[in-house]
């Protein structure tokens, strides 16, 4: 039998392919599968978990930018008891590799939502210290190396899940954030979140956003996102997920030569929703032209 | 994939577009239009059916040049191809007995396919159509063949023409003031009001809730649970 050029392993977790939904931009898997065949993803990463749930923010929450949008959602979530109870099962049922994505205001929503996912059939829960559009906590956790440390650690210690620290573009210091996630013992790493923007609308002489300022994704910022994608993955020895913009299997392999195992794509599954699909297609085509046995090889070849 | 059949100005900065190949729908619904392959813009613009021809298989959207998304729209020739992915959302509820539909600007344009189906679930329905333009009327011909009355304002309060105190459901699209005019109206009336809601979405598809909107019963996406509501439900968002 010819083997899956495709397939790789991520903390352990099996993945017929390194193309993964990402978090905030796939709901839980319900809606995209009513308009796109979802079950042959590598993996989804669900919408971003807080303990108790929010409503999100108010006011306007997307806005497109050139190439790319701003969006201020705020983690309008249902809450971590109610994945645990009713979206994990279901996630399970879709046949890609399932990740929780977990955001959190202080360090015990962080540990008492992890001990709660526990409980949930998941392959690999995504610590989200990066969330650039809550008030509190969120984003705060991954700015410098101790906090994220910390809370790495902690999150370590109560999970039984495998822990990808998913971290903030806008970090002063990206590269010492990812060694101490790494060194607190985190399986991987995920990157890039949102990059902190801002809308002004000049008519009405106001920030678009009540936030005032909010998430940059989609194609205007892979370069910056392959930058950190590939200083991130020469100065840590875990397996490194990258994301930010893509849009093609071109794209996608320029995040996996610059250092990554696995991507997510988020923002162009808005635009087009067979995204993903195209670019595992064009990943199976890639390894044909090159006589790859495995996709893997091309990884951090730069 | 749809492929652009015929696309022009019927009225100053107004286009219909007719496509073909497109998967039908139904009034109210609406479509994610993007160019092939654009990334800038980027995002699908959402834009209503305006009028389906299911014999010849063609859908007519008809939209307003206002940013880059749309004047993207006006510059596609027949023959061009044009992503549409839909059709999405709820769409109107076809409610038995007389209906009054109100369209305000390029709200008029979802009104058009409503009438048409409301029409042919019972040709003896009484239909009234209220159309409100701020300079120029477009499509109010086209009703003719479906509605028993079309009454046109320009550059007045459409709402204000209308008699709230039938016994009929009344169906709203336009912009917001005249949504919150026709809200309170029916309020008075205690008319049944179905409203369609404009939000910025990225998806169109539930996922993103980037146009989640307040509720009685809590937060619901316009774009998936709407964008047609009874208008008690989303009073405060409208
Ligand atoms: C359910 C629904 C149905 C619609 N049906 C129609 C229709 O049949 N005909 C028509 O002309 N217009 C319709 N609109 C409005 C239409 O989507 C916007 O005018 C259009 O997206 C503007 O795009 P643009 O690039 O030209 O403008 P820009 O202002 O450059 O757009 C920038 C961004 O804002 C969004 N945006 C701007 N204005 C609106 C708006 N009023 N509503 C939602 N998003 C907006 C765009 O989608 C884009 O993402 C509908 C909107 C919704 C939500
Ligand atoms: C609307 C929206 C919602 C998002 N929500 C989350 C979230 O809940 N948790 C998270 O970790 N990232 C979230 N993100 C960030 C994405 O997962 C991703 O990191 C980012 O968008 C960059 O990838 P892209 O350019 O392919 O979209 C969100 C992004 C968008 C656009
Ligand atoms: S536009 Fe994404 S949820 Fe409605």
């Amino acid at each position: 039998m010819q083997s899956n050029p495709l397939e790789l392993t991520l903390c352990g977790i099996f993945l017929k392919n390194p193309v993964i939904a990402a978090s905030g931009t796939f709901g839980f898997g319900h809606e995209y599968s009513e308009v796109m065949d979802i079950s042959r993803l590598g993996g989804i990463s669900g919408k971003g978990l807080t303990l108790n749930g929010s409503a999100g923010n108010k006011g306007m929450r997307v806005y497109e930018t050139p190439s790319g949008m701003l969006n201020s959602i705020g983690l309008e979530n249902p809450g971590v008891r109610h994945f645990v109870e009713h979206e994990a099962a279901y996630m399970r049922t879709l046949g890609p590799a399932v990740i929780a994505n977990l955001g959190g205001h202080c360090e015990e929503d962080y540990l008492e939502g992890a001990r709660l996912l526990n409980n949930a059939d998941i392959d690999i829960l995504e610590l989200n210290i990066s969330c650039p559009n809550v008030k509190a906590g969120g984003m705060a956790f991954g700015m410098l190396p101790d906090t994220a440390a910390d809370i790495t650690k902690k999150v370590k210690a109560v999970s039984k899940h495998p822990v990808m620290v998913k971290l903030s573009p806008n970090a002063p210091d990206l590269v010492a954030v990812a060694r101490a996630c790494e060194g607190a013992g985190a399986d991987a790493l995920s990157l890039v979140n949102t990059f902190l923007g801002m809308a002004i609308d000049v008519k009405k002489k106001r920030p678009v956003f009540e936030n005032i300022y909010a998430g940059l994704s989609g194609p205007a910022i892979l370069p910056i996102a392959l930058r950190m994608v590939h200083q991130v993955a020469h100065a840590v020895n875990i397996p490194v997920v990258g994301m930010g913009g893509i849009t093609s299997a071109e794209d996608a392999l320029k995040f996996l030569m610059a250092g990554a195992v696995a991507v997510q794509v988020g923002t162009m599954t808005f635009a087009d929703p067979n995204a993903m699909l195209s670019i595992i297609d064009g990943l199976a085509e890639y390894c044909a032209q090159e006589g790859l046995a495995n996709l893997q090889e091309i990884v951090g070849i730069i | 994939m749809a492929i652009i059949k015929s696309n022009s100005e019927i009225a100053s900065a107004i286009w219909r577009m007719t496509v073909s190949g497109t998967p039908l729908g139904r009034a109210g619904q609406f479509f994610m239009l993007r160019v092939p392959g654009a990334l800038d813009p980027l995002l699908g613009r959402p834009i209503s059916i305006c009028e389906i021809d299911a014999e010849l298989g063609e859908t007519t959207f008809v939209y307003q040049t206002v940013g880059r998304g749309t004047a993207q729209f006006a510059r596609l020739l027949p023959g061009q191809e044009i992503e549409a992915q839909g059709p999405y959302g709820n769409g109107f509820p076809l409610k038995a007995g007389r209906a009054v539909l109100i369209g305000g600007g390029i709200g008029t344009a979802p009104m058009l396919q409503l009438a048409k189906e409301l029409h042919a679930s019972d040709p003896t329905r009484m239909i009234d159509v209220y159309l409100g333009f701020r300079e120029e009327a477009y499509l109010e011909k086209s009703f003719e063949q479906y509605a028993d009355s079309v009454t046109r304002n320009i550059g007045g309060y459409v709402v204000n023409d209308v008699d709230f105190s039938l016994d009929a459901t009344y169906y709203a699209c336009g912009p917001a003031p005249m949504l919150r005019a026709a809200a309170s109206a029916a309020d008075e009336a205690s008319a049944n009001l179905f409203v369609s809601l404009e939000k910025h979405m990225a998806c169109g598809v539930g996922a993103c809730l980037g146009c989640t909107c307040q509720t009685e019963h809590g937060r619901k996406r316009v774009c998936k649970d709407g964008p047609v509501f009874d208008y008690r439900e989303v009073r405060d968002a409208i």
